[in-house]
């Protein structure tokens, strides 16, 4: 081979190895082989950040928050409540009491189906959302719609998985009460035009909750430019710790809305007469929170702004395009999601083979991909497939494992194809 | 492939060239099976006579290791009773469930003890039996969510 004068890297150049070497579950072997993780989407692997600041609340401040006046109780209520603050500015929130700390995408938009939908619905009105929801997008509305005698609509899609965006708009009609949509969908990556889209809900005075869980660890979010009415996102997928998440609202309509769970934590005064509530968004957060989940999603939100969201989006956007290329020079391979504007997921099928196959086989070689519904039903029945594989990738991801990944499947082909 | 135990040879050709693999119409007994979490559906037609299995065949959509044990199944059903193949059934729980390493009766469908290791995929090869148990019981449906 040729000698080739070394490149020095710019000094701002995207290095995600330097960055794998943050994270320590990523040097570990699978089936002896070097683990390739690429099941990002379901969740995300944890920086050592986050980590450590799971553990030094537990080794060093563990106390409840907000109602203990001792030393430890003041550090955990300011570590707890930093995290609203960063969320707060990870989302560009007007305020940090339009911040509503749940347990996750899933109780967000829950709240909003019980406290916001369901006391407005009658019979007769409607919900309008789209064909590739997640069904925690699709199963509350359903319940709001059981109990209200309110219908659900659904907008379609394109066989490249686009949101048909004149029709979501034309089916904006008087009877629709609520509004809701992915941002990013978690089996096409698909990104939705959320701004026009929220532009023609507001224009028709129609509310718009936008489910931002794969949004979140891929793209820069900016509720107020985006200009929806609610916004909800997870902190597993964001590398942070599981049971963390949150719903933002503007603060007039969390004031509207009565609180989903009683309790501790969410009152000003209880007697057996009368309760009165405390203001949003606390009286929204009934109970002991997930104080050391918190505190270690605020950790995942520094080392994420520490990277840079525009830099990430970049190198993502570099690796799906070469993942993609990659990827369809498989033969008998069908790719679901060729949206312009998408996130680094990858759904496939591989003509002869089942998708749990071929993730079990991939799994023999260190390869974590997931397989199934994804949570989306109605998307698969849309597709007429039982199931895909999934392929979702993070910063942390490689050429080098995207090659590893497709030399596998052509293995796996050899086997079963 | 590195060698794979579970994906073994008699377990990829009775999933590429499935035996006794189509539609009964003579059939007696038949019960449509689904695993509700892969969206996997398998049909069994039977034609039972004298109390025993004297044919069996079965279609659908299905991953390698429901469609081998299927296949598998559906040779060594013949000539047995309900009562044989319940036992049947439950020496093949215990094997998937790692608490046996082996039984001679299940002869190709061995393959499966290697489910021990795969929990979320023990239900793919339990729903051919499921669905065996339910047409033998003149039940229409199975699902894996009521296995085991």
């Amino acid at each position: 081979m040729n000698a080739v004068p070394s490149v020095r890297a710019k000094p701002d150049a995207f290095d995600p190895l330097r960055y794998r070497a943050d994270f320590p579950l990523l040097a570990r072997r699978v089936h002896d082989k070097p683990l390739i993780y690429f099941d990002n989407a379901n969740t995300a692997q944890k920086p050592q950040a986050v980590i450590d600041a799971v553990d030094r609340y537990y080794s060093q401040f563990n106390a409840n928050v907000s109602r203990a006046v001792h030393t430890l109780g003041e550090e955990a209520t300011s570590a707890y409540e930093a995290t609203r603050d960063k969320l707060a500015r990870f989302i560009n929130a007007a305020s940090r009491d339009e911040i509503v700390l749940t347990s996750g995408t899933t109780q967000a938009i829950n709240a909003v189906a019980y406290s916001f939908a369901m006391p407005r619905l009658k019979a007769g009105d409607e919900i309008l959302i789209t064909t590739m929801e997640h069904h925690a997008n699709i199963v509350p509305w359903q319940l709001a719609c059981e109990r209200t005698g309110a219908r659900l609509k659904v907008a379609p899609i394109t066989p490249a998985g686009e949101l048909i965006a004149d029709r979501f708009i034309e089916m904006l009609t008087p009877s629709v009460k609520l509004a809701a949509i992915v941002h990013v969908s978690n089996v096409l990556g698909t990104v939705n035009p959320v701004r026009d889209l929220a532009k023609a809900c507001r224009a028709r005075g129609i509310p718009l909750l936008v489910d931002g869980s794969q949004a979140a660890p891929h793209i820069p979010i900016d509720v107020q430019a985006l200009g929806c009415d609610f916004y909800a996102l997870t902190g597993h997928k964001l590398f942070g710790p599981t049971g963390t998440g949150m719903l933002w609202a503007r603060r007039e309509l969390l004031e509207s809305m009565p609180p989903f769970f009683g309790g501790g934590e969410m009152i000003k005064t209880v007697s057996f007469d009368k309760t009165t509530f405390a203001d949003p968004p606390h009286k929204f957060e009934a109970g002991t929170p997930n104080i050391a989940g918190f505190i270690g999603l605020g950790a995942a939100l520094d080392y994420v702004e520490a990277i840079g969201r525009d830099r990430i989006a970049a190198y993502e956007r570099d690796l799906l395009v070469y993942a993609t290329t990659t990827l369809k020079s498989v033969p008998g391979l069908r790719l679901f999601g060729e949206a312009p504007h998408k996130a680094a997921v990858l759904s496939f099928l591989i003509e002869g083979i089942h998708a749990h196959d071929l993730a079990t086989l991939l799994d023999h070689e260190g390869i974590a991909v997931r397989s199934g519904h994804h949570c989306a039903h109605p998307l698969m029945q849309f597709f007429g497939v039982p199931a895909t594989a999934r392929a979702s990738l993070a910063f942390y991801n490689t050429r080098d494992e995207v090659d590893r990944f497709v030399a596998a499947i052509g293995r796996v082909r050899k086997l079963l194809g | 492939m590195p060698s794979s135990n579970l994906y073994t040879q008699a377990v990829v050709d009775h999933y590429r060239a499935p035996r006794n693999f189509g539609a009964l119409r003579a059939h007696t007994h038949a019960a449509d099976g689904a695993n509700p979490l892969c969206g996997d559906t398998l049909r069994m037609e039977l034609r039972c006579e004298h109390g025993r299995v004297a044919e069996m065949r079965f279609s659908g959509e299905a991953c390698a290791i429901a469609k081998a044990t299927a296949s598998m199944l559906s040779e060594l059903a013949i000539d047995r009773s309900d009562d044989e193949l319940a036992g049947l059934e439950r020496v093949f729980i215990a094997l998937v469930a790692g608490n046996i390493a082996g039984h001679d009766q299940l002869g190709g469908l061995n393959a499966m003890r290697e489910l021990a290791n795969h929990p979320v995929r023990q239900k793919c090869a339990l729903l051919p039996f499921a669905t065996l148990r339910a047409a033998l019981a003149g039940r229409h449906c199975a699902t894996t969510e009521e296995t085991g």
